[in-house]
């Protein structure tokens, strides 16, 4: 999605804009531009990368400026509609993540009072909105008055030369922070872009306007009344943030899950004392009457709610139903006695916050598990858990969904334990192969090798399928989709039993399968699933345990994950389906970090 | 000035604990040895590192990612032939005097700075040694060296090389004449200048150390924990009772009752007690948890590791991600030890070894100095009086 920064300091704006768009080019991009107040106003924007813009800029002086990446929504990628856009007097710029639903109209009512438009996107009108009302020294006004025209989202940042100390922000469902410097200050749509520069946060509530200086920060509400926020303080370390050494940041991501996998555990459960702590509030939330419970999220983090699903009933009893955010935005049943449990990595993904606002006003209770603290998803439910998984940069998700699939099992654990339902000694056996489970998974990362040749195998094929049963169902899916993601191979999950029911039709002997099997009640149907495959002639690739000997006269090839893991043996799995993506991706020379038309935190719906 | 590391070898008489991690990785009081050696470059004034990798090389540069404040730069040597080959993959690196370092021996950074500022172009650090016949024994004359002698059969001379020398680039062509006749040994080509008359200056280094065995391990934490200083992150309940210098790490919860003396290194994520009692010379690792009524003394136990109730763990090594049982018993005295079909009588007392991802079930009782491998399951109420070879079972 767009990524926005604006800059107001002592610095070298270029060097600063430049250098956070560049953190913020994970969010996925087709052009960019940035605006710099040098005495004029001076814009420069390209389509492309990043480093087209850098290059078209001469040595500047200004210290105050704003900057963008676009992913085209309206207006096809030329340099026209990249931004910043411009008022016609070329004074004002302004940069723009979100939709303006009512911008035709606005179009043609500017059209007429004679404002001429040069590009074809939502954002330009809102420059020139601003400039219809701007009187100098009052810029803060006229975005107010702008933006009570505006119906739709935004996040934006604007400057005008006539006022080169100043720097106005503004946001409504789009991400928005300040980033709060000393005799600097910087507003951006994510961490990273300024993390360099100073760890202290402001984050801006639905409606809010901001007018910042060198050495101050004002923050108003639609009324234009002043508002006293609160700082908050960032403790990710912005090398967590960069790749360091390894190839690819979704390869680091991978590595970093031993680590993560710690995260998410640390502080919550606590071997010595055989308990789970959760923050009071989710505790009362967990711990009222609950009928049923919804999980309902998008993309990956939908399929760590189906994995969740399978860990909660199993634990709990209490149904659980997973829904897509944007189908249940709109559709479905909603139940006061019901527990909906939103799961969204960034805090800010569209349309999982409607699906939020939507089960919040529906009178449900609502609990979020995010990895981003001060979000709008956080501010939004009643209660929230954070994943504690650090900044993920690949736009494909893998420490993430890990770390989900921890905090959902916790979930059902402390569930269990509150309806009586799980026995010290049971809970005592999870909490000391839960605190192993790091170690599991570092075993999985020391074997890779074995991983890349089979994905020298698989790099050529034209279609994978991968088949699991019960909680490796929705394993299934995650691999399909990470390896389709990031290697453009066309990939599809199946529960195992399914495939009689229609997907057979597809299978030939140039689909390679891949299977994964554990020693569970399902055990020797997957075997038989396997047979039923190998009948038709495609390679089978199962992933199965250490000790699984049996395994090896069925499939074609076997990736081993460590035995002895009876808690959540899908976080091993997981990563292997992780890191063979990864190497056929690689095999393929694609271009892993970015995946085409994709952005990692989808804010629009 | 530039330094090249050498960090590709296995470190085989290590094993098991090499088994997952290169040499250069294994902790002393909870940071690999090869952060002491970067630490101390760095701090000596060296601008950028070259690190020879090659033996688990990821391990190296996934513990590295986030190292700041110096340009890191990694060759890969793809077939372990000795420190000459070694250093030669770092040639197109170097464009001037170098300074070479082995990965897996501690040192201080002001020895570096001096040898960095001899004038000569050739200098090596040294030591003193009681026991000069395990190293390359180096005989000195007028502050240069006069002969360089590798693993005499006797103890003859007093000065040991580190490995540590001052070199310029042209040293390269002396390498590849020695590698070109299958010579691979950094001493070999260190000797070979001596024969063309090139002057090599000595320079005494102040502190070193080698890790070669695994007790070793024990010895070097017991020297490098002396220099931590007390630092409590974590919670620590009422009633534990802290002395000297006890390092503890965030998120870790020390429980009411529990006794420790420093030096201790304790890490991140921890779990101690109630009652339970670390004596000096101590390093735990991260997320390990110790039950009640267990003591541990002068030992280095590694992250991950479980330490049920009632254990008694002295002068021993407990690698990542053990499991041990309740009643667990270590039996510390001097002994001989049985290693690579060789026998060492060690002087100080020693307790057991014990590799990575073991589980040792409830009441097994180790004899002094036995050494058990990676992956191992050990029964209850079992003594182990002999070494146990990586992934066996004892019924």
């Amino acid at each position: 999605m767009c990524g926005i920064i604006g800059y107001i300091g002592f610095r070298d704006a270029k060097g600063v804009l430049i250098e956070s768009l560049k953190k913020l080019d994970y969010r996925g991009y087709d052009s960019a531009g940035v605006g710099i107040v040098d005495k004029k106003l001076k814009v420069f924007k390209e389509v492309g990368e990043i480093a087209n813009v850098e290059k078209q800029i001469p040595q500047i002086k200004g210290t105050l400026g704003v900057g963008h990446t676009r992913w085209a929504t309206h207006g096809a990628v030329t340099k026209e509609n990249a931004h910043p856009h411009l008022s016609c007097d070329k004074k004002i710029a302004v940069v723009h993540n979100g939709i303006i639903e009512n911008f035709q109209k606005l179009r043609d009512e500017l059209k007429k009072k004679g404002h001429k438009f040069i590009s074809q996107t939502d954002t330009e009108v809102i420059a020139h909105l601003i400039d219809d009302v701007y009187k100098k020294g009052n810029l803060e006004d006229a975005v107010v008055s702008a933006l009570k025209k505006i119906e739709g989202s935004y996040a934006i940042a604007v400057v005008c030369e006539d006022e080169p100390g100043k720097l106005v922000g503004a946001r409504k469902e789009s991400p928005l922070l300040i980033g709060v410097g000393d005799n600097e200050n910087f507003l951006a749509s994510d961490i990273p872009a300024f993390l360099k520069y100073t760890n202290r946060v402001i984050y801006l509530d639905e409606g809010e306007i901001c007018v910042l200086t060198k050495n101050s920060i004002k923050v108003f509400d639609k009324k234009k009344k002043e508002i006293k926020k609160k700082e908050e303080m960032i403790t990710w370390d912005v090398k967590d943030a960069e790749k360091s050494g390894f190839d690819h940041f979704m390869l680091k991501e991978i590595y970093d899950q031993p680590d993560t996998v710690h995260q998410a555990l640390r502080g919550r459960i606590s071997e010595i004392e055989n308990s789970i702590e959760f923050p009071d509030r989710v505790e009362k939330l967990l711990n009222s009457n609950l009928s049923s419970i919804q999980i309902v999220a998008c993309g990956t983090s939908f399929y760590a709610g189906l994995v969740g699903k399978y860990l909660i009933e199993n634990l709990t009893n209490i149904p659980v139903f997973v829904e897509l955010a944007s189908e249940y935005r709109y559709f479905g049943t909603r139940n006061e006695s019901s527990l909906v449990i939103v799961i969204t990595q960034s805090g800010e993904t569209a349309d999982t916050l409607a699906a939020l606002r939507e089960a919040k006003n529906s009178g449900c209770r609502t609990l979020v598990v995010t990895n981003v603290i001060g979000s709008t998803a956080t501010r939004i439910a009643d209660g929230y858990l954070l994943q504690q998984s650090g900044p993920e940069i690949g736009v494909a998700a893998t420490k993430t969904f890990t770390s989900q699939i921890i905090t959902l099992c916790l979930i059902a654990l402390k569930i269990s334990l509150l309806k009586n339902k799980l026995g010290s000694d049971e809970l005592y056996n999870y909490i000391f192969h839960l605190k192993d489970l790091p170690r599991k998974i570092q075993q999985v990362l020391d074997r890779s090798d074995e991983i890349e040749k089979i994905a020298k195998y698989l790099k050529d094929a034209q279609s994978v399928f991968f088949i699991g049963r019960g909680i490796n169902y929705p394993l299934s899916l995650e691999g399909a989709l990470k390896l389709k993601e990031i290697s453009y191979v066309h990939a599809e999950g199946f529960a195992a039993g399914e495939l009689k029911h229609g997907p057979f039709a597809l299978l030939t002997k140039h689909t390679p399968v891949v299977a994964i099997v554990t020693k569970d009640s399902t055990y020797y149907k997957m075997l038989a699933n396997i047979g039923e495959v190998k009948a038709r002639g495609p390679k089978v690739i199962a992933i199965a345990e250490d000790k699984d000997t049996e395994i090896e006269s069925h499939a074609d090839f076997v990736l081993r994950f460590p035995s002895d893991s009876p808690v959540l043996p899908c976080l091993s799995i997981t990563v292997i389906l992780q890191l063979l993506a990864y190497h056929v991706a690689k095999e393929r020379g694609c271009p892993i970090d970015k995946p085409r038309n994709l952005a990692k935190s989808v804010t629009v719906e | 000035m530039k330094s090249v590391i050498l960090a590709a070898g296995e470190g085989k008489r290590l094993r098991p604990f090499t088994e997952t991690m290169p040499k250069v990785m294994l902790p002393v009081a909870n940071k690999p040895v090869l952060e002491y050696v970067f630490d101390a470059v760095k701090k000596s004034g060296i601008d950028e590192i070259i690190v020879v990798v090659g033996y688990k090389k990821e391990v190296i540069m996934d513990y590295f990612k986030d190292y700041e404040d110096i340009k890191i730069t990694y060759v890969n040597q793809t077939k372990q032939l000795g420190t000459a080959h070694a250093l030669l993959q770092a040639k197109k690196h170097i464009k001037d005097s170098f300074v070479v370092l082995a990965g897996d021996n501690i040192i201080d950074q002001t020895s570096i700075s001096k040898l960095i500022k001899t004038p000569s172009d050739y200098a090596i650090l040294i030591k003193e040694h009681p026991y000069p016949s395990k190293y390359g024994v180096v005989f000195v004359e007028n502050n240069g060296i006069k002969r360089i002698v590798e693993k005499p059969k006797e103890d003859v001379g007093k000065y040991i090389s580190t490995g540590i020398y001052k070199l310029p680039r042209s040293v390269f062509n002396d390498i590849e004449e020695c590698t070109s006749q299958g010579v691979h040994s950094l001493s070999s080509v260190i000797q070979s200048l001596l024969d063309k008359k090139k002057n090599i200056s000595t320079v005494l280094a102040k502190s070193w150390m080698d890790i070669v065995y695994p007790w070793d391990l024990i010895y070097v934490n017991e020297a490098m924990i002396q220099s931590t200083s007390a630092s409590a992150g974590g919670v620590i309940e009422k009633g534990v009772t802290m002395k000297g210098a006890v390092t503890v790490g965030k998120d870790t919860k020390i429980y009411s009752g529990s006794y420790i003396v420093g030096p201790v290194v304790i890490g991140e994520g921890c779990e101690i007690g109630p009652n339970a009692c670390i004596f000096p010379s101590t390093t735990i690792g991260n997320n390990a948890v110790i039950h009640p009524f267990s003591e541990i003394r002068s030992s280095v136990i590694m992250d991950d590791v479980h330490i049920a109730s009632n254990s008694f763990i002295s002068h021993s090594v407990v690698g990542r991600g053990n499991t041990i049982g309740n009643n667990f018993s270590t039996i510390a005295r001097k002994s001989t030890i049985e290693i690579e079909d060789e026998f060492k009588k060690l002087n100080m007392p020693i307790g057991a070894m014990i590799g990575e991802d073991c589980v040792i079930e409830s009441h097994v009782v180790t004899e002094p100095g036995v050494i058990i491998g990676r992956k191992c399951k050990i029964n209850s109420l079992k003594r182990i009086i002999k070494n146990v070879p990586s992934e066996s079972k004892v019924m």
